[in-house]
């Protein structure tokens, strides 16, 4: 597909591909494989993008559940990462509260070491209950050469408690992506190992990469239990200060986004020699197959057999209904990264095809799961703008969207029903149980009545002043 | 009555009440029809905002980026605002484009100015105004962009007077931070009274716009830059909020000679009277016969309500010009605004809210550079009925189980607030409205405390109060 919004943009097009027969892709720029990925953004393009500090304050620490998150830097970064991102925990003070050095003019001017050690202190004698700090680093003060670390350190000995110290200034990379990267490499190297408890870990585990959105772990964590494992900690969803400490001692890491912490798993491979095993945890045979590998590793095959047809039995029959309202629609899936090749079969459970495909932040290796699954024809896309999202929305017309928040009302607006696939609409969706919320919201989407009615009642708009889409014309 | 200043001190701030400089340009920025930011920085702080405005008006908001990286942050992020400045024109067209700097770009010292003019050498062909606005997150906090942003379309965008006396007839009105439903108001006043505003900038359509098929290229309406060109020919400029407009309404007093009046934000019924005033003033028309009826309809939901409202204790807090209204209308019905938090480190606006809450005849310790967390500890120790403020509050509802009325920005969690108004008669009718019913629904399912029968009662603010499950409780 060409895009009449990349004219000017030449360079857009190595981003763009179409799967071709018989499983290769076939790039926008005329050459073979492989879509260009992880590069800098063409500026001024309208990117959806968003920073490091975004990829490490929220997602991968910020929903450590016992941890006075603090941003070392301006107000801003700390305001807008605050309390939206729905990453859930049995205790709320990770999503109450945000903390902020609040750096103003005089600080970026002298320095804001004296500041942030201050802080750290005073936020740690506001909630002495709090297990450690997790301090980031943002871009104003990584330019004027704060040494944070050098004072995490100060601070660890003065309060008596680990202070994690993420360097993730907002300029690094390309993407929120390296931002996981950092979360991960910060919270292994100052936590991971630094208890080593007694007991019994033979049959234990870690869940890497999940976050917990909407209470995800509430769909899954059950059955992994009912397989007789111990859960020790989850990256990051739900987790403590202390989990993250003595999660070495895991016998297994199942790694379930493997974009955004795959890093720890190999770390700890590294490190520990604990294995790590990739696993789905959204659709039916996904969630299967990862209670199937898991006990494989660990001698339950029956177990976990016995564990798949309960659940199956239970949820199938729902499934089945909305894949008699869902079948054959068309979908567009643009999500951070991994989300995408993890939901084209789920999807297909539900009887529906990804026609088209967008990450945010996606690498090589998300991309070659995206063309191993997705059907042939099926156009993919690496860090999508809005005109070529609004271009895919209005030439593609795909009868679903599933994105983000920013993202949904682009499709209202263009009519095209949506599902909030970040944080989800109700949620949670992981699972076998979760699958049935998340085909109930597609349902919702598809067959709510209004879409009927904006289709066949709205009027263009009523002014001639302002120039229609597509037209040459800008009057005003 | 005696009012009292106080200065937060603490250094780390735990739960601002205020967000970062370019959000607030760029939803000025919003008001102008065919306008686009382009944000010189790291794609967070295009990002974050973009989101947050999303989650409050619920709509579409694009922002572009420069995406500057390490890279450019080492060499300077020329090449990437000039290779954006050519993408947004070239895949655009708009009919103004902003560029809004942040931390970063400020802090490697990108000449913006200087990079717009050379794309303008470069580029002949480009003729739409592009205005260089300074938002660094660390100067001042998200009003500070917006009124920069006002400033600098006073000093870049009207043509200067013709003529001695040439005139567009009109009147400039800067709102300010309000939302679209608050625009639609003030535009339904003007109307009413046979005026034209000019409205500088005017998103009550862009950010709060319809249903069209086809989807227009620009969202509808905002004022154009044709209009904003002809500013300096108007009647007189109003500032509705003191620190975002006030300035750029004096810019135009000095140098186009368009008279300024920078009133208090338009909330409550002597607040919005010395609007209406200010209108008649400027240009001889009398108040019409509709206006008169809103007005006397205010008064009325006003003595209606005065037996649930007065005497009760409430905590304002988000941005000054907000609290200046608001603390108007709290008053007239009866309130005693008890904490009014704002985070600016403004020492006049303080000084001026002890005058004002003293000549108001209520009692309240103004807060300046405060955040929510040290508003809950004022709470826990002396509780209030009701919280007045945005969605971020909602903590401390939740917590100390209090009503949050909710005003302001960001509003998130609710629906439809950015259609509402509260300027105006009929805004402040909406406003009581709402207040009132808030206690209402408390009164139904726990309590609301009278604190002017609290003297000699033990506890915090409040008689017990039997709750439904036989208990009892203390507000």
């Amino acid at each position: 597909m060409q895009f009449k919004c990349n004219q000017t943009l030449p360079e857009r097009a190595s981003h763009i591909a179409i799967k071709g027969p018989g499983g290769k892709c076939q790039r926008g720029d005329g050459t073979a494989c492989f879509i260009a990925n992880n590069v800098a953004t063409t500026p001024g393009d309208m990117t959806e993008r968003g920073c490091t500090y975004a990829g490490c304050r929220g997602v991968v620490g910020g929903p450590v559940k016992d941890a006075i998150q603090l941003t070392h830097g301006p107000i801003g970064c700390a305001f807008f990462s605050w309390g939206y991102r729905p990453h859930l925990a049995d205790s709320d003070f990770h999503m109450k509260y945000t903390f902020v050095t609040d750096m103003n003019e005089t600080n970026i001017v002298f320095g804001g070491e004296k500041k942030l050690l201050q802080s750290i202190i005073e936020a740690n004698a506001e909630f002495p209950n709090a297990k450690a700090v997790f301090v980031y680093n943002t871009c104003s003060t990584a330019l004027i050469g704060d040494d944070g670390r050098d004072v995490a350190k100060q601070a660890e000995a003065i309060i008596g408690k680990p202070v994690v110290f993420f360097e993730c200034e907002g300029f690094r990379g390309v993407s929120q992506s390296l931002g996981h990267h950092i979360g991960n490499e910060t919270i292994f190297r100052q936590l991971v190992g630094s208890v080593e408890p007694e007991g019994d870990f033979s049959r234990s585990i870690n869940i890497i990469g999940d976050y917990n959105i909407k209470n995800d772990i509430r769909t899954f964590e059950y059955l992994f239990e009912a397989l007789g494992l111990r859960i020790i900690a989850r990256f990051t969803g739900n987790v403590s200060v202390d989990d993250l400490k003595i999660m070495h001692k895991a016998a297994l890491n199942i790694v379930h986004c493997q974009r955004s912490a795959t890093y720890i798993a190999d770390m700890m491979k590294e490190k520990y020699g604990t294995p790590y095993i990739n696993v789905t945890l959204w659709g039916m045979k996904n969630m299967a197959k990862a209670l199937r590998d898991t006990a494989a590793f660990f001698g339950l095959e029956a177990r976990a057999e016995e564990v798949i047809a309960r659940e199956v039995a239970r949820i199938q029959p729902y499934i089945d209904a909305y894949r008699q309202r869902l079948q054959g629609k068309r979908v567009f899936i643009y999500q951070g990264g991994p989300r995408v090749w993890h939901w084209i079969e789920l999807l297909r459970e539900l009887g529906m095809e990804t026609e088209t495909a967008a990450t945010t932040f996606g690498h090589t290796d998300d991309y070659e799961k995206i063309f191993n699954q997705i059907a042939e024809g099926a156009l993919v896309i690496d860090n999508p703008n809005v005109p070529e999202i609004e271009e895919i929305l209005t030439r593609r017309r795909p009868d679903l969207f599933i994105s983000g928040n920013k993202e949904r009302y682009l499709a209202y607006k263009l009519g095209v029903p949506f599902v909030n696939g970040h944080t989800y609409d109700t949620g949670p969706y992981a699972g076998f149980v979760g699958m049935v919320n998340f085909a109930r919201d597609i349902d919702k989407a598809l067959h709510a009545p209004v879409w009927n009615l904006v289709h066949r009642y709205a009027r263009p708009a009523p002014a001639a002043r302002y120039a229609v889409h597509g037209s040459e014309e800008v009057e005003s | 009555m005696t009012s009292c200043l106080t200065l937060q001190e603490r250094a780390v701030a735990i739960n601002p009440t205020r967000s970062c400089a370019p959000i607030g340009a760029m939803l000025a920025n919003y008001g102008i029809h065919g306008a686009i930011t382009i944000n010189h920085g790291s794609q967070g702080c295009a990002t974050y905002p973009r989101h947050q405005m999303s989650r409050h008006f619920r709509e579409p908001v694009e922002v572009a980026t420069t995406s500057l990286t390490e890279k450019t942050t080492v060499y300077g992020g020329k090449q990437n605002l000039l290779a954006a400045l050519k993408n947004v024109w070239e895949r655009f067209h708009p009919t103004m484009i902003m560029v809004c700097s942040t931390c970063l770009s400020e802090t490697i010292g990108d000449d913006i100015p200087a990079i717009i003019d050379e794309f303008l050498d470069k580029h002949p062909d480009v003729k739409i105004p592009i205005l260089s606005v300074k938002t660094p997150s660390y100067v001042g906090n998200h009003t500070t962009g917006f009124d920069n942003f006002l400033k600098e379309i006073a000093l870049n965008l009207p043509d200067r007077r013709k003529k001695k006396g040439e005139t567009n007839g009109k009147i400039n009105i800067i709102p300010g931070w309000v939302n679209p439903g608050d625009i639609r108001e003030l535009k339904h006043m003007l109307r009413e009274m046979g005026l034209h505003g000019l409205w500088i900038t005017d998103y009550s359509e862009t950010l709060d716009g319809g249903y069209y098929n086809p989807r227009p290229h620009f969202p509808r309406g905002g004022t154009t830059v044709e209009e904003l060109r002809s500013s300096s020919k108007s009647l007189a400029t109003i500032a509705l909020q003191r620190y975002i407009g006030g300035e750029a309404a004096r810019i135009y007093e000095r140098r186009y000679n368009v008279p300024a009046h920078v009133l208090t934000m338009p909330i409550g019924l002597k607040n919005t009277d010395a609007f209406v005033n200010t209108l008649i003033e400027i240009t001889d028309h009398t108040i019409p016969e509709s206006l008169e009826v809103e007005r006397a309809r205010l008064l009325d939901a006003l003595v209606d309500a005065h037996m649930y409202t007065t005497g009760l204790r409430v905590a304002l807090y988000g941005d000054p010009d907000l609290l200046e209204g608001l603390v108007g209308l709290i008053a007239e019905m009866g309130m005693t605004p008890a904490y009014i938090l704002t985070a600016a480190d403004n020492r006049p606006w303080g000084e001026r809210m002890v005058e004002l809450t003293e000549e108001l005849g209520v009692e309240s310790e103004i807060i300046l550079k405060g955040d929510l967390h040290e508003l809950h500890k004022r709470i826990k120790q002396r509780p209030v009925d009701l919280l007045i403020g945005h969605s971020k509050g909602r903590f401390i509802a939740e917590a100390e189980n209090i009503p949050l009325v909710r005003v302001g920005f960001p509003v998130e969690d609710r629906f439809g607030h950015h259609r509402r108004s509260i300027v105006g008669y009929n805004g402040a009718i909406a406003l009581v409205d709402e207040i009132t019913n808030t206690i209402f629904e408390r009164r139904a399912t726990t309590i609301v405390s009278n604190t002017l029968i609290e003297t000699g009662v033990e506890g915090p603010t409040s008689v017990p109060i039997a709750l439904r499950n036989g208990a009892t409780a203390r507000g």
